[in-house]
């Protein structure tokens, strides 16, 4: 596995020189959805994978430690034992790449995946998540109490203000301060791709968060009203295969929000290996933000083993 | 794939590759051939016929295994269809455009019924035409055909078309010529090529499930194009068009110069065609279109990536990563690995370095994708591409320079430029010399979109309203005459010695004059010196000697020509017109001096001939007036983005004047030409040269740049010769005479060239009304050329009819990509 990103000086020069063809990326996506998805075997072993790449989410006002605990039962085992052992996958590790919740939370699950004697690293959202609207203080202080509390990744939100009136030095500073807040927690940079406007901001806004040292940059907090779509996700990944050009660092991926089929799965996984090739394809630098399609690729591969299309209430519940 | 059904889950999950294709279900289509019992007729009169004792020819599949066999047509099964065929046209031109439209609207039904049929035939037998394109291309025919006499009132439609397909045409390239000719009326005899065969034979059938008459749709099958040249022969073809390769495209010119059938030729197979990218470009979206475009299994034309210096590093670097996981690519035969593989290697030794994605091709009938970095412009790989997945790379430093390296090539169909600076966009679009810009995009195609070439890449336009006019021909004027086939002996043409004619008179103060011909705005003498006398209209004296013109003095007028040619179609339509304006004063001032040679030369009585130099004024002034009034314009797109339209001049036009009316017809087409745009070297009638001789001293008092017009007098089929073996003449407008039963009428030859000529009369009427200002040859006069078509050998190039005086270039402009294309008019 390659170093950790460790962030450039911010190069103002490259973020000016982006340019973005918008009807390209559009018909790029469409190519990638056009694309015949696997079968088989080939689509058992797909949602597998996609499963190991999910960060298993809950972020509602009504979290409690109950549900918290059962998300992260659900994490551990998030395919049914049966139809792993079936496939032969039972001894193989399989488990989501992470659960991510509220910071109140995460003492609760970190306490849960403990008890289970699992070490499935918690996220956290911080920094005034879905909004960043609260003073640069405040947002600090949440990542390092995050962090405090156990959590080993942190997903940011960006500043949307600085972005959409081009600061980018400030934005760069900012997410810079929230790194250094996370110490040797991993950084996931939420860039709110829906409230950025254009492709080509999506694009400076990903190649800043990437020059301030991100481990990941994700598409969306899952509360605008457009969250991870094919395109902007192109646009994205993109830049991330510009910064590993331009650095030789390779910073990670997770679009969030709205994932909910199964099949829409293996069109990410198809993306990521279109664009940016095997390396990707992994929970260190592909993460899946979801809460519901967990229970669709279960649903799947239960087809798969028994030939037979399983009614909800046969999966556990998350 | 051996032993990938055994693949286990976890081994999937480590490798994550994507499973083995599962093969596409040919069964509909397997079952309509064995219903034929593998042996397809003739689809002659609504039906399949098989004529005993032919020879068949079997057609196989892309991995070598026999699908079925086809009849090769005889002598006789041509003759018998041709008038089938011409009974056919008379039941479909009889019906209104109304029930036409509705037969082409049927058809689309009948497709939505056996498409799946159709589109498996077209997959084994490699034609490439999905179903929904080939409904794409009814419903926007089916449109025209109901259209045809409110838009194109003065139109009507030939008789019989033949449309002929090389073997490695697509289905839509073939049905992009098929259909309008139907929807505009014809009938129409298809002799199509290997991979189309079967699905054309199919379609056929389909069309008269659909309601179509019998004898209206035909197919002719045999072994080569040979099958086409025969066909051609028959008198009842009134139009010949082919599309496919360039080889074959000019075995069918060749052969079937001297017909008198206008042939027409899209060579849209196998033409290189610049991919351009510019710094200012989302090189990401370049370098994955680039990927597209050039690696498909089946493709029709050989990109040249062309990248600007300061952004080469990027768009490798990026190709290398994209191209990492790719698989290889089929090739059709070993034979054409051996190619591949001898053209890669030549590259590596003219230091091109390879991108590939693997380190050691695999061996037979494959080759993964190939990007050949800095490959040089004169090498094989560029020059003449082998069938695979190689796309060379070459860089450019300027943005001159890339439009000089995107010229810089015998194929002129399309190039794909990548910027996203408008101005940028619509300079290097304007400065390419090819038929179709896209912008941001590539191969971008509808039939809405007409295309069509420059240069080597065609004598037609395909598509749009623009491409109907080949199937049709102007109510005013019929179509030229067909000669019997006469063999072309292209070694002698042209060079007959001019006849050795002495005055009897031996008072040489009151000789005959001598006249001067018109070359780079001097009147001058020959090049070698020589005149040839010019009898009077009785044949008993000789009234002048007039310059005897040849090569040089061709090669002179070029040269002379394709130096002002530019500026003149980059002045203002305004400057242009005042030009003509005041070439139209200059004539009527020196009415009485052109008269006088109208008299001397054609015996006309002096009102007559007052008449026709009145005429001629008038002819200039209406050709004035056009100048400002011939205009692009927005085209619709078959997806988001916009299509503009530019008209453009042809460049340098040869025109071969006909022997009547000597003085308007000249003005005419000179009018014609320059009100376009364009430079003219004329020929002026063998028989009638003085007033065209006369007319320069109108010329010389004129404002024109010296060097647009030209004049050189001589002997016609000499002329004719160095005229089409000129390969900066874009065009040759030639006008014989109807009755000459000689090789005169067809085509000339050398050792590298052939050329078709075929003409037609001059009418002279009334002046009419211009009805459609984008035929400005055909309408707004009475005199108007409708001159045919001229290939070459090696370079198929145009003899543009009269119609294809002016090109239009289309940009089509979105506000984040722009799609230019360009395109003739017709």
């Amino acid at each position: 596995m390659s170093a950790r990103n460790p962030g450039t000086v911010l190069d103002l020069n490259r973020i000016c020189k982006v340019r973005v063809n918008p009807q390209s990326v559009l018909k790029r996506a469409q190519q990638i959805q056009g694309q015949k998805i696997p079968k088989k075997q080939w689509q058992a072993a797909w949602l597998l994978k996609a499963v190991t790449c999910i960060d298993l989410t809950t972020l509602a006002g009504d979290d409690t430690p109950s549900n918290v605990h059962r998300l992260s039962m659900k994490a551990i085992q998030p395919v049914r034992y049966d139809l792993l052992k079936k496939m032969d996958m039972h001894d193989k590790g399989i488990t989501t790449a992470a659960v991510c919740v509220y910071p109140s939370r995460v003492a609760d699950a970190v306490k849960s995946l403990k008890a289970a004697n699992s070490s499935l690293p918690v996220a956290s959202v911080a920094t005034g998540f879905p909004a960043g609207q609260t003073p640069l203080e405040a947002r600090l202080q949440e990542v390092r109490m995050a962090v405090a509390d156990g959590a080993t990744e942190i997903d940011i939100v960006i500043n949307r203000m600085l972005a959409l009136t081009g600061q980018w030095e400030a934005m760069y500073d900012e997410i810079r301060q929230f790194r250094e807040a996370c110490g040797d927690a991993h950084m996931k940079t939420i860039l709110a791709i829906g409230e950025l406007g254009t492709f080509t901001n999506v694009y400076k806004a990903s190649m800043v968060a990437m020059m301030a040292g991100s481990d990941f940059i994700k598409t969306s907090t899952g509360k605008e009203a457009v969250n991870a779509t094919y395109p902007v996700a192109i646009v994205m990944v993109r830049a991330i295969r510009d910064y590993f050009l331009y650095t030789g660092y390779k910073v990670g991926f997770k679009p969030a929000g709205g994932i909910r089929t199964a099949q829409e799965s293996l069109l990410w996984l198809t993306l990521i290996k279109e664009e940016l090739g095997m390396d990707w394809l992994c929970p260190h630098l592909f993460r899946l933000g979801a809460s519901s399609l967990l229970a669709d690729i279960e649903r799947q591969i239960y087809h798969h083993v028994t030939g037979q299309y399983a009614a909800y209430h046969e999966m556990p519940m998350v | 794939m051996a032993g990938s059904a055994t693949k286990t889950v976890y081994e999937i999950f480590q490798s994550m590759e994507y499973g083995p294709a599962t093969p596409s279900s040919t069964a509909t289509a397997q079952a309509w051939l064995d219903h034929h019992s593998r042996s397809l007729g003739l689809f002659i009169k609504g039906k399949f016929e098989r004529p005993a004792n032919r020879q068949s020819h079997t057609l196989s599949d892309s991995k070598g295994n026999a699908l079925c066999t086809i009849t090769c047509a005889a002598e006789g099964d041509i003759t018998g269809c041709a008038s089938l065929a011409v009974t056919g046209h008379r039941v479909w031109s009889s019906l209104t455009c109304l029930q036409r439209a509705k037969v082409l609207l049927r058809m689309v039904s009948v497709l939505g019924q056996h498409g799946q049929c159709v589109s498996e035939l077209c997959e084994m037998c490699e034609a490439s035409c999905s179903s929904s394109a080939l409904v794409r291309l009814l419903q926007f025919y089916s449109g025209w055909a109901q259209l045809r006499d409110t838009l194109m009132a003065d139109w009507m439609p030939l008789d019989v078309v033949e449309v002929v397909a090389s073997d490695d045409c697509s289905l839509y390239s073939l049905m992009l010529k098929v259909l309008p000719a139907l929807a505009m009326g014809n009938s129409v005899i298809v002799v199509p090529g290997r991979s189309t065969a079967a699905p054309v034979l199919l379609l056929a059938q389909l069309f008269t499930t659909a309601g179509l008459p019998a004898g209206a749709l035909n197919v002719l099958t045999g072994a080569d194009i040979s099958l086409a040249v025969k066909v051609a022969q028959n008198l009842v073809i009134s139009c010949v068009t082919y599309s496919g390769n360039k080889q074959d495209g000019v075995t069918l010119c060749k052969a079937t110069a001297g017909l008198g059938v206008p042939v027409s030729v899209s060579p849209c197979i196998g033409a290189t065609c610049p991919f351009i990218v510019f710094e200012s470009a989302d090189i990401d979206s370049a370098v994955d279109e680039a990927i597209e475009a050039a690696f498909k299994k089946k493709k029709e034309v050989y990109w040249v990536l062309c990248v600007q210096e300061s952004v080469v590093d990027s768009v490798v670097a990026r190709l290398r990563l994209r191209m990492a996981g790719m698989k290889c690519v089929p090739l059709l035969s070993d034979a054409h690995r051996a190619l591949v593989d001898a053209a890669v290697q030549e590259a590596q030794q003219q230091g091109a370095t390879l991108i590939q994605s693997s380190t050691a091709p695999p061996p037979g009938a494959q080759y993964p994708p190939t990007v050949l970095c800095n490959a040089a412009s004169s090498s094989p790989c560029v020059v003449a591409p082998p069938p695979g997945p190689l796309l060379p790379l070459m860089t450019f430093r300027s943005n001159t320079e890339a439009v000089t390296l995107g010229n810089h090539s015998p194929h002129g169909q399309a190039a794909s430029i990548w910027t996203e600076d408008l101005t940028l966009a619509l300079e290097t679009a304007n400065s390419l010399s090819v038929g179709s810009v896209w912008v941001n995009s590539h191969s971008v195609s509808d039939p809405c979109l007409p295309s069509s070439g420059h240069k080597d890449s065609g004598t037609c336009t395909d598509g749009g309203q623009e491409g109907l006019y080949q199937f049709l021909c102007s109510s005013s004027s019929t179509g030229p005459p067909r000669s019997s086939p006469a063999p072309m002996n292209y070694s002698v043409f042209g060079t007959a010695a001019p006849p050795a004619i002495i005055p009897d008179q031996s008072d040489s103060s009151s000789g005959p004059p001598s006249y001067q011909q018109f070359v780079g705005g001097k009147a001058c003498k020959s090049a070698s010196g020589c005149s040839v006398a010019v009898q009077s209209p009785g044949g008993d004296g000789v009234l002048a000697y007039c310059p005897d013109g040849g090569r040089k003095d061709v090669r002179n007028a070029v040269e002379a020509a394709i130096k002002v040619q530019p500026g003149w179609m980059k002045k203002s339509p305004t400057a242009r017109a005042q030009s003509l304006y005041s070439l139209a004063k200059g004539l009527e001032s020196k009415k009485q001096d052109v008269a006088k040679s109208v008299v001397i030369q054609t015996g006309l009585s002096t009102d007559e001939a007052d008449k026709e130099v009145e005429l001629s004024v008038a002819r200039l002034n209406v050709w004035a007036a056009y100048c400002d009034k011939i205009q692009g314009g927005s085209l619709p797109m078959p997806r988001s983005g916009s299509a503009l339209s530019f008209p453009e001049a042809l460049g340098v036009v040869g025109v071969v004047l006909p022997d009547k009316n000597p003085l308007l017809s000249m003005v005419t087409l000179l009018g014609a030409a320059v009100a376009t745009g364009n430079a003219v070297v004329m020929v002026p009638s063998q028989k009638y040269p003085l007033p065209a001789l006369a007319f320069i001293q109108v010329l010389q008092s004129s404002d024109l740049p010296a060097g647009l017009v030209n004049i050189i007098s001589g002997g016609r089929d000499q002329l004719t010769a160095a005229l089409a073996n000129h390969s900066v003449i874009k065009a040759i407008w030639y006008w014989g005479s109807a009755e000459v039963r000689t090789r005169t009428n067809a085509q000339i030859s050398s050792m590298n060239s052939c050329h078709l000529i075929i003409l037609t009369r001059v009418l002279l009427g009334p002046p009419v009304p211009p009805a459609h200002l984008h035929q400005p040859p055909e309408n707004p006069a009475p005199v108007l050329p409708r001159g045919r078509r001229r290939d070459e050998l090696d370079s198929v190039r145009a003899v543009l009819p009269g119609g294809d005086l002016e090109k239009r270039r289309p940009v089509e402009e979105r506000v984040d990509s722009y799609c230019i294309r360009n395109r003739e008019n017709k």
